[in-house]
């Protein structure tokens, strides 16, 4: 059995313990400890991509962890369409924002950068995982740096936030646990429950709907949350204002598709009748989630929070496309997970830059910075413009075959008139995203606060920013970059339905 | 097979935009010379395409040369990139890449003094290009719809293009990043119409491309006629938002915050065009349903007459052509809608008449609006202003503007010879030929329509001269005596050749336009005869009619601006009267969208971030706080005495004991 | 044979008065000595059953005698190491605190 799987998990981790002890005087080789462990995670990452390793399904790994007379418990790693994409994407955006943060300076830096790999280290275990119990742990591991993150390198209010993400999400990982047992125990009629994937979607298809149904709503609002999805939301807004712009990338580019991730790979995969039978909720939830989002954004004075508020939304697509339980459906929302992974890192580096270059993130006090910033305004442009999904960029892949594929669903229902919502968000999302844009970057220029001292985006800074808006555009003309993967797996899925 | 090569017309000003974008700044004029070039190009390139096609095998069998490759699929649709040359396109391509060469060129001396900024204005209107030539290269709705996006990402852009440090200061800024981002929702509103309008078409016919949906009868029998008609609908709101059609028209005389070529650019050659060649590129569908193609029609003349009234006492020289543009637009929507009307009420000839009016009026269109721009331009290069109350008697300082202009003024108010006259005049016919032929109610609709497009045309004529007039003749006002003589050479170049182009291309009709524009009917193709439409005309006394009414605006104006015989005054009121006010308010337009984007946008917002704050964040910080309330409160046990402790321990044993001993009893242990 | 029962109410006795000590005292060093007396009462327990050895309770077996009187040795040596700890735990609060009344302000800041 190879190894590469585990490496993706172990090169972190071993970074993540070099560069905890780079602390006082070396200070300053954290960060290219750092810098060299994630980009050797990208590589693997990428060659297992570009199927150098060879095919998905030959790499799987399988250990048996734990194992007494009532359960069994693997390490097992898996990787296929729908996880590559996430490994891909955790990986890349781990080295930009190692790359994105050399200028920062800032106390034990040591700390920062074992934290940004020990959350690689979960990000990556919980896309990998091919074991429930396995998943579930790696899914608490990202939990822990990320609070840390938030609680020791936060903003003023960073305590509470932190407290409030541990919580909320927490809590939300204790009821998705209840959630695994309970799959776990009625996957098996007798003998002990082996937690892994395979063996648990074998052995519960058979179960009867009730019972499918409530593992469905248990395991469902554990990643409802991480989603997040209204009304468990408001964890995010504070974590992102509070969080340093590292965090929030980490956050809303690769922990958000946690959930959606996990939505799929358990509540679609394993339990697709309960799927049908809660179809219409997940609806629900995504439709609000949607259009409060966007009315969510209108409303911030926070650019931070404001693009904290266009992922409730944005997510909310993602998980509309899962609701339709069609092929287009989930195909472009699994699209729409790695579409938003690119944007909202790049809108959350513009967006925090925002504070460090100029001092504030408050758009009432800012104004007319494309005069002095143009780098940065460019920047912000495609960030904005790719999120509120302008053709050509990878954002409108996201949401006109989602929409698709949720108007082919109301056709079929017979309520075409929900179409409306879908596009009253559409508009409302152009409307804050210019709106922001005139105060921000256009008009004349602020006199509230004292620009003498901003400056444009720096050398690092730059290449990070341009990797990504190269990938938005590369993706945004050819989308198949990403649907060769996805298809398959969807492929697969549908098969199984 | 130049054919082939089709896709490099928009692929090479979009490289121009990448080029220009990465290393103009260390280029002569900072890129000005590459955005020529790239433009060049595209029209040369267009020029042999359309000649290989107009004299191939295919135009004569009335087919479209069509490639495509597959992109990727959305479910079981597949989504294909391609192109597609009819004539059509080849009109559309010739005109656009040609106009936009000439405006090019006109920025070098218009933007000569912009410094920096020049790199980031010929990267955005060679994407702008891009834009639209991909939009009428297009294979399928799909690859129309994004570079219909691109083209309102760069109308964004350059409309903002003074969105910061403006030459005239701050309050002008924030007007230019205002209008330009009322231009992007505005017509964004449409677009997600036309989004609405794209899925329910996809769905009916599995298919966005041209080749497929135009060509099988048997998919439209099939599809769910209603369905269908809302498909439709929806797909005229994105024209109704590009093309600044009524109710969605305000954002036009906003657009007029950016530069002024730029303005030219979307008024004549790219952008609002862009939502009349999806009616005509879309003709096919739309004819399916009449009652659509009524309410375009309506649609169209509303939007040409209420137009026209608001340009009647504007004093801002670009904002009368702003005006003027969509009452043009509302006549070519309204020859389409009348033609698609009469088509599919079974009156081909007629409904070919329609459909080739309304292209030709855009072509003509073209021609003199992007010199009535220029031509502005050149004056505003001159004076320093856009009010034309500071200008006046700039004739004998810039002959040449003055003269092209009134090339572009003669030709707008249809003056026979000049191309409006031509095209303007089977507009009106269609409108005509629908009331002759409809059914009832399409019959009543479209005589109004007729009255409202013949009204339309006195006011075209009557507000064209009068800017002619205020702008070149009388006595030199403020600004204008302070203007230093012609323009330069780069800018009066364009001004000439599209003068001459005001002047003859109505004459296109009798030299083969109108058998490039073919219509299907089943496997027959029907065609116009041009030379036979263009003496139809003169034997028409409706001709008259529009005719003496265009010249009667003329002398009124006149009369007006020159001879000052008649004081404009008296009949506002000195500007006190009702309907004047109407006119300056816009009718109220600009006050209605922002009431509505107020409150349906901020206002829910308010109250969505309110229950968000206190209810849905209260709930939670509210159990938190119950927790660590409850917390608080039960710690007061803990008195920090040992003794407390260990009593309650105490006592604790004790009642367990007797608990366990009742047990104990109870199950008769002992 | 002295009945049982006078062994147990000795203890009780004994138990009770710890136990009241335990709870009103207020000197900590009187409070020790009274967990001493607690101690030595169930002491006293384990003896007089594993000595009485009844019959009628399968459990105490002559084993359980054995267990029951090591027990006390083990609940004796256990004493001793807790008052021990405890004393020197006294000794310690009095050089800081100069107190060892329980209830002194000085020695109950260590709650909330």
């Amino acid at each position: 059995m190879s190894m590469i799987l585990s490496s993706l998990i172990l090169i972190p981790l071993v970074g993540a313990i070099v560069a905890l002890f780079m602390g006082g005087s070396r200070d300053k080789l954290a960060k290219y400890v750092a810098i060299a462990f994630s980009a050797v995670t990208l590589i693997v990452s990428s060659l297992l991509l570009f199927k150098i390793f060879g095919e998905f399904d030959e790499l799987g790994e399988s250990y048996e962890w734990i194992s007494n007379n009532t359960f069994i418990m693997n390490y097992a790693l898996e990787v296929d369409g729908l996880s590559i994409l996430m490994v891909f994407l955790t990986s890349l955006l781990v080295v930009l924002v190692n790359v994105f943060s050399i200028d920062e300076h800032r106390e034990n830096n040591n700390y920062f950068y074992a934290l940004i790999l020990a959350m690689e280290v979960g990000l990556m275990g919980v896309y990998l995982a091919a074991d429930y119990f396995l998943f579930y742990i790696m899914w608490e591991v990202t939990l822990i740096p990320m609070y840390f993150m938030i609680s020791w390198y936060g903003g003023p209010r960073r305590h509470y936030s932190a407290i409030k993400f541990f919580i909320y999400t927490h809590v939300a990982s204790l009821v998705m646990l209840i959630g695994i047992f309970a799959i776990g125990y009625e996957s098996v009629a007798s003998g002990p429950v082996n937690y892994s994937f395979e063996a648990v979607k074998a052995g519960i298809a058979g179960t009867a709907l009730e019972t499918q149904s409530l593992i469905f709503a248990l395991l469902f609002f554990g990643f409802m949350v991480k989603m997040p999805s209204v009304p468990f939301h408001t964890w995010l807004p504070d974590a992102h204002t509070e969080a340093p712009t590292e965090g929030s990338v980490l956050l809303a580019g690769v922990m958000l598709k946690m959930g959606s991730y996990g939505i799929i790979r358990f509540c679609i995969e394993a339990l697709p009748d309960a799927a049908e039978h809660w179809q219409w909720l997940i609806i629900a939830i995504a439709l609000v989630s949607i259009i409060y989002g966007a009315y969510g954004c209108i409303a911030q004075t926070d650019l931070k929070k404001m693009v904290a508020f266009s992922s409730i939304s944005h997510m909310g697509m993602v998980m509309l496309g899962i609701g339709c339980l069609s092929d287009a459906g989930i195909t472009f929302a699994v699209f729409q997970m790695f579409a938003h992974g690119l944007i909202t890192a790049m809108l959350f580096m513009v967006c925090g830059m925002t504070g460090h270059k100029v001092g504030t993130r408050e758009i009432p006090l800012l104004g007319g910075l494309a005069g002095r910033m143009p780098v940065y305004a460019t920047f912000m442009m495609i960030a904005f413009m790719a999120s509120l999904g302008l053709p050509g960029l990878v954002g409108f892949w996201g949401e006109f075959p989602v929409i698709m594929a949720f108007y082919e669903f109301i056709l079929e229902e017979d309520v075409i008139w929900m179409l409306v919502f879908c596009m009253l968000s559409l508009m409302l999302t152009a409307g804050y995203y210019l709106w922001a844009m005139q105060r921000t970057l256009f008009g004349p220029e602020t006199k509230k606060i004292d620009l003498s001292k901003a400056h444009d985006v720096g050398h690092f800074e730059f290449a990070a920013l341009l990797v990504l808006a190269i990938l938005v555009a590369f993706f945004g003309v050819w989308p198949d970059g990403a649907l060769q993967f996805i298809d398959p797996y969807v492929d697969g899925l549908f098969g199984v339905i | 097979m130049i054919a082939e090569y089709t896709w490099l017309i928009p692929f090479i000003p979009m490289m121009c935009f990448l080029i220009i974008g990465i290393i103009g700044k260390k280029t002569p004029e900072k890129g000005g010379y590459i955005a020529i070039a790239g433009a060049l190009s595209a029209f040369i390139i267009s020029a042999a395409v359309s000649y290989e096609y107009l004299t191939g095998d295919a135009f004569d069998a009335g087919e479209a040369i069509t490639s495509e490759i597959e992109w990727f699929q959305i479910g079981t649709y597949t989504m294909h990139l391609g192109y597609y040359v009819d004539g059509l396109t080849c009109a559309m391509m010739l005109f656009s890449s040609f106009i936009s060469t000439l405006i090019f060129i006109y920025s070098l001396g218009y933007m000569h003094d912009q410094g920096e900024r020049k790199n980031r204005y010929y990267a955005e209107v060679s994407l702008f290009l891009t834009g639209m030539l991909g939009l009428i290269v297009s294979s399928n709705f799909l690859e129309l719809f994004i570079f219909w996006e691109v083209m309102g990402l760069c109308s964004y852009l350059l409309i903002g293009f003074w969105s910061f440090r403006h030459h005239d200061g701050d309050a002008a800024s924030a007007n230019a990043a205002s209008a330009a981002k009322k231009a992007f929702l505005v017509t964004r509103m449409g677009d997600v119409c036309l989004m609405g309008g794209l899925f329910i078409l996809l769905n009916q016919f599995g298919s966005l491309d041209y080749t497929t949906m135009f060509a099988t009868a048997e998919l439209v029998a099939e599809a769910d006629p209603d369905m269908l008609t809302l498909g439709l609908l929806l797909m005229f709101g994105g024209v109704i938002g590009k093309s600044a059609q009524f109710p969605l028209h305000d954002w036009l005389p906003d657009a007029m915050a950016g530069p002024t070529t730029v303005s030219s650019l979307i008024h004549a050659a790219t952008m609002v065009k862009a939502g009349v060649y999806l009616v005509a590129r879309a003709f096919p569908i739309y004819v399916m349903d009449g009652n659509v193609m009524l309410f375009v029609g309506i649609i169209g003349g509303v939007t040409a007459f209420i137009a026209a009234t608001m340009a009647l006492n504007n004093m801002n020289i670009k904002k009368v052509l702003a005006y003027s543009t969509i009452s043009q637009l509302g006549y070519m929507i309204l020859a389409l809608g009348a033609g698609g009307y009469l088509w599919s009420l079974g009156y081909y000839e007629l409904g070919a008449l329609g459909f080739f009016a309304g292209c030709f009026h855009m072509i003509n269109h073209a021609f003199f609006k992007a010199l009535l721009f220029m031509g502005s331009g050149s004056v505003i290069h001159g004076t320093g202003t856009e009010d034309m109350r500071l200008m006046g008697g700039l004739f004998k300082k810039m002959k040449i503007t003055a003269t092209t202009m009134l090339f572009g003024c003669l030709a707008i108010a249809g003056i026979p010879i000049f191309s409006g006259f031509w095209s303007k005049d089977l507009v009106i016919d269609a409108a005509m030929a629908a009331f002759e032929h409809g059914t009832a109610d399409g019959a009543t609709w479209f005589i109004i329509l007729w009255v409202l497009a013949v009204i339309t045309a006195f006011m075209t004529a009557f507000y064209m001269f009068r800017m002619w007039f205020m702008t070149f003749m009388g006595e030199p006002r403020e600004n204008a005596q302070h203007c230093h003589g012609e323009s330069p050479k780069t800018m009066t170049m364009p001004l000439v050749i599209l003068a001459i182009f005001a002047l003859i291309s109505g004459l296109f009709m009798f030299v083969g336009l109108a058998d490039m524009l073919p219509l299907h009917e089943g496997m027959e193709l029907v065609t116009l005869d041009g030379m036979e439409e263009g003496i139809e005309l003169f034997k028409n006394p409706y001709t008259y009619l529009t005719l003496i009414l265009a010249i009667v605006g003329i002398v009124i104006a006149y009369l007006m601006y020159v001879k000052k015989t008649i004081n404009p005054g008296k009949f506002n009121k000195f500007g006190e009267s009702w309907l004047y006010k109407a006119l300056t308010k816009r009718w109220w337009f600009p006050d209605l969208y922002n009431q509505i984007s107020w409150k349906l946008g901020y206002g829910v917002a308010k109250g969505v971030n309110y229950i968000d704050r206190q209810i849905v964040d209260g709930t939670v910080n509210g159990l938190s706080s119950a927790v660590v309330g409850g917390g608080d409160a039960i710690s007061k046990v803990q008195t920090g005495h040992v003794q407390d402790y260990s009593s309650i321990v105490l006592l604790g044993v004790a009642v367990l004991s007797v608990v366990v001993l009742l047990i104990v009893a109870q199950l008769g242990g002992l | 044979m002295i009945p049982m029962e006078y062994f147990l109410i000795l203890a009780a006795i004994l138990f009770c008065i710890g136990a009241y000590g335990v709870l009103t005292k207020s000197n900590a060093i009187v409070v020790l000595m009274c967990i001493e007396l607690m101690l030595n009462a169930a002491n006293i327990n384990f003896i007089t059953f594993a000595a009485y050895n009844i019959d009628t309770i399968e459990l105490l077996t002559m084993e359980a005698t054995a267990v029951g009187q090591a027990f006390v040795i083990m609940s004796i040596s256990v004493a001793a190491a807790e008052v021990a700890v405890g004393i020197a735990i006294l000794l310690n609060a009095y050089k800081i605190r100069k107190t060892t009344e329980l209830d002194d302000a000085e020695l109950t800041t260590m709650r909330w």
